[in-house]
């Protein structure tokens, strides 16, 4: 098509424009990146340096070799943890919903996706708060436990004490939170929301006619499934998996208020001690990289395992 | 059988997903101090509270109306000719700059917080509402980069070959065929950066220091002081502006195709 020049001052604009954007969303990373490399003066700020002491306090401690910590790995495998576990419930819960939701009426989907959209953007705050009251103990389920008799029953039939060993109850009653359970329950339900959305275009674009063709030739529809549905969606399963599990890599909220202390993440040992009371930027920039390179590194091989069995 | 077993199922999700916000918001009608559920003495004094005379929510509930309408309205301008360079040329240079300009919206969001903190600290501005304002136009450029690529991809190359062959210049066929037909697609973009803006968390609890308060970020840090019901009619307010924005996407646009779902069956 031919185009005609804009005037000069037009083009200018828009590539200083253009020029400010990628300024903004591409130097504060490299900022984390280069200051995770910077020392920490004691008792003031920090100056710009090359070294990678603070690499080297993440993995085995500041002081290696006399003594060894691996505090900050413990606070990554953390991450890891409940970030993988909660993103494959919420994958391998929503992806029957979504099958059966695209085989409704458009104007079914449309209010479904509403739903969704509203309880995906509802902030992480209030979700928190929402679970906070149900798993407290004046109200919500310790109550509904107490209240059904479901507690003397525990106490009478020692179920107490396997959920007290699980964390999940106190000598005399039923506690929900903190606990790893708390945290893993409302990180997955922060993510359902994005697992329907993601899950929607692949899942609303398997044909009808695929699935009846494979019903007339007499497979039951477990074998369906198995057989032709699943392949049909195998890249788009993991790479959701994928997405949330990076997503919830930075779950802050959610691990401040429903984990145990001693089973923090990196999200929160990041924001001490940048913002918080451990004031060391460097620090926790480096911190930040490995989380970013833990991500990265997942996608990675998240990618390699799936490699394509379409051949696309 | 099947049918009902599935009813059942979605009946149960649509349970799972709304009951805890169900339960915030009914929370708000609390009388007394403390969250209850079932409420206890109903009242509707916390709306008052909440909009009218407690000085901190009525503030911070301004500043979250600021930055969400600032940082939307910022986020289309900007994302307006990063698509339309990628429709136009698709060269590597725009794909490389869109990729880029999507990455804050795509890596965990609390290292671009780290990151916003370090940038607005060399520039001066860290804890200013504006420089909060820039920081979500850029986290949330990737949604109306988005919604605009897929207007833009809709769009009938037919309509542009008879404009050209009739003499239209690149500015009139901009003005006369491609903007009429992208404005859904802009304000969806401007309204899904406006939600989530109006939500987000993270980002703004690093920039805004102790500047400002938007709303998250005050509930988040009243939390060393329990929840109170006055902040569950923020949960409410919240929840209707989005139910509101996306009824009205669903009603003047097409959302699933503006979601990815196949785009030729008309709605």
């Amino acid at each position: 098509m031919r185009a005609t020049q804009p005037a000069i001052p037009f083009t200018v604009a828009r590539l200083f424009q253009k020029f400010v954007v990628l300024v903004l969303a591409v130097v504060p990373f490299l900022l984390v990146f280069a200051i995770s490399f910077g020392e920490k003066i004691e008792g003031a700020a920090w100056v710009w340096s090359f070294e990678l002491s603070n690499y080297k306090r993440f993995f085995v401690g500041a002081d290696y070799p006399n003594s060894v910590s691996f505090l900050y790995l413990k606070y990554l495998w953390y991450s890891i943890y409940y970030a993988l576990i909660a993103s494959i419930l919420a994958v391998a819960t929503a992806f029957p919903f979504v099958y059966l939701m695209t085989r409704l009426s458009r104007r079914v989907q449309t209010i479904w996706l509403v739903f969704f959209l509203c309880s995906l953007t509802f902030s992480e705050v209030f979700i928190v708060m929402g679970w906070d009251i149900l798993m407290s103990n004046r109200s919500g389920l310790p109550m509904l436990f107490k209240e059904s008799g479901l507690t003397d029953w525990l106490k009478q039939t020692g179920g107490l004490d396997i959920m007290r060993d699980w964390g999940l109850a106190t000598p005399r009653n039923v506690r929900f939170k903190p606990s790893e359970f708390a945290t893993i329950l409302t990180m997955t339900y922060l993510v359902w929301p994005y697992a329907v959305i993601l899950l929607y275009p692949p899942v609303s674009k398997i044909n009808n006619e695929i699935i009846e063709a494979a019903r007339t030739m007499g497979a039951r529809p477990a074998t369906v499934v198995r057989t032709v549905v699943l392949p049909m969606v195998r890249t788009p399963i993991v790479g959701t998996i994928l997405l949330l599990f990076v997503f919830l890599l930075g779950a802050y909220v959610t691990v401040a208020v429903f984990a145990e202390p001693a089973k923090h993440t990196l999200s929160i040992s990041v924001y001490e001690a940048v913002r918080g009371a451990t004031l060391n930027a460097p620090f926790g920039s480096a911190q930040a990289v490995i989380l970013l390179l833990t991500a990265a590194a997942i996608l990675f091989f998240g990618r390699r395992f799936v490699s394509h069995p379409e051949g696309r | 059988m099947a049918r009902l077993l599935s009813c059942t199922f979605m009946g149960f999700i649509a349970i799972w997903i709304a009951f805890p916000i169900l339960v915030v918001c009914l929370a708000a009608l609390n009388g007394g101090r403390t969250m209850f559920f079932p409420p206890e003495a109903p009242t509707f004094d916390r709306f008052t509270e909440f909009f009218l005379t407690e000085e901190i929510w009525v503030r911070s509930l301004r500043n979250s109306l600021i930055v969400a309408v600032g940082s939307a309205a910022l986020a289309v301008l900007a994302a307006w000719p990063i698509a339309y360079g990628l429709w136009r040329r698709a060269d590597w240079a725009s794909k490389l700059l869109a990729g880029l300009a999507s990455m804050p919206f795509a890596l965990p969001p609390i290292v671009f917080g780290v990151g916003l903190v370090f940038f607005w600290g060399y520039a001066g501005a860290l804890g200013n509402l504006w420089s909060g304002i820039v920081s979500h136009a850029i986290l949330f450029l990737a949604l109306p980069l988005t919604t605009l690529s897929i207007g833009l991809q809709s769009i009938d190359r037919a309509h542009l070959d008879a404009a050209a062959t009739m003499g239209a210049n690149e500015a009139t066929t901009f003005r006369t065929i491609i903007l009429p037909q992208m404005l859904p697609f802009t304000a969806s973009g401007f309204f899904f950066a406006l939600v989530l803006s109006f939500n987000e968390f993270i980002v703004v609890f690093f920039v805004s220091a102790s500047g400002y308060s938007t709303v998250t970020v005050q509930i988040f840090n009243s939390l060393r002081n329990g929840f109170t019901p006055t902040m569950a009619v923020g949960a409410i307010t919240f929840i209707t502006v989005s139910a509101l924005i996306f009824s009205l996407i669903a009603r003047f646009g097409n959302l699933p195709q503006l979601l990815g779902a196949d785009s030729r069956k008309p709605s």
